[in-house]
């Protein structure tokens, strides 16, 4: 009796923990949409960092970011097995995978904070508003990224569905500004 | 450091960093002076507020688009030519013709040829 009682709560642990993973992602892109529709754009150049112009920097932070993200997929084809190369896997392939990972998110923060602070969510036309939507969809769906990847016992087509959404996410931010720009107004210099 | 610790490392980080953009976005005041903007009104400043002032900044200054504040009579020596140019977009800046009634693209262009170009 006692374990055919124990048995049902072991196997709604999982849809539960999905639903957390997903709420909590979802309120991340929900405050992020909140926050840059609510906050009043200060139409300001926080910083250059390096660059000559704002724009050049997150364009190019943007780019190798994208990059970054590439690098990171094939490197989990690799782990997963679906491709053989190298022939054998070396041992540090997870935590390059990590890293890469790591990195390309590092570089959409200060691109990111400069898009909310400094212009908000904007609706002036579709590429903005796509653009915008896609911006809080991204962080939404890093956070069930990184949640996912931190507990156990979850399905295994999860990680691979998720991580090909968050790159997927972050090529269609990046086709809406960093191309577009290309696209109006050339390539970037420094 | 073995290759897995630095790793962890960068790890840390990254969500240092995280912590302080969201704090910065709080925390970050702008730097132009919102009490000038206060003693502004009018349906072309608002118009101006709600449209204009996220690239422009708030005092014309500029920002990710170009100085108005003293430029744009300069640019625009006509303001029929300023009004076209907001509806039609052009360089980066977006059509406002679907946003914008007729009316207010003339209210906005006002407020940045007198109030905002003082």
């Amino acid at each position: 009796m006692t374990a055919s009682t124990a048995e049902p709560v072991a196997r709604a642990s999982v849809p539960v923990k999905l639903l957390g993973i997903v709420l909590a992602g979802a309120a991340v892109s929900v405050a992020l949409g909140v926050y840059g529709r609510v906050h009043d754009p200060t139409g300001e150049k926080p910083y250059t960092l390096f660059f000559s112009d704002t724009i050049n920097f997150k364009v190019w932070f943007a780019t190798a970011a994208v990059f970054l993200a590439a690098v990171q997929v094939l490197l989990a084809l690799r782990l997963y097995g679906k491709v053989h190369i190298p022939r054998t896997s070396p041992p540090w392939l997870g935590d390059a995978h990590r890293l890469t990972g790591i990195v390309a998110f590092g570089l959409t923060l200060p691109v990111a904070y400069q898009c909310l602070w400094a212009l908000g969510f904007q609706s002036t036309d579709t590429r903005v508003l796509f653009h915008s939507l896609l911006g809080c969809f991204f962080f939404g769906v890093f956070t069930i990224k990184v949640l996912a990847v931190r507990t156990h016992g979850l399905p295994s087509w999860l990680l691979p569905i998720v991580g090909g959404t968050v790159f997927a996410t972050l090529v269609l931010i990046w086709l809406t500004s960093a191309v577009w720009f290309w696209r109006e107004f050339g390539f970037p210099s420094f | 450091m073995s290759f897995k610790r630095l790793v962890n490392v960068v790890e840390v980080v990254a969500g240092v960093a995280a912590l302080v953009f969201i704090i910065a976005l709080f925390a970050n005041q702008p730097s132009g002076g919102g009490a000038a903007s206060a003693a502004k009104s009018g349906p072309g400043y608002d118009v101006y507020v709600s449209n204009c002032a996220r690239c422009h900044g708030q005092e014309g200054q500029g920002g990710i688009g170009p100085q108005l504040a003293g430029q744009v009579t300069t640019d625009f020596p006509d303001a029929k030519e300023e009004e076209a140019f907001v509806r039609a977009g052009r360089d980066g800046m977006p059509s406002f013709a679907g946003q914008l009634s007729p009316t207010e693209i003339q209210d906005v262009v006002a407020y940045t040829r007198t109030e905002l170009n003082k």
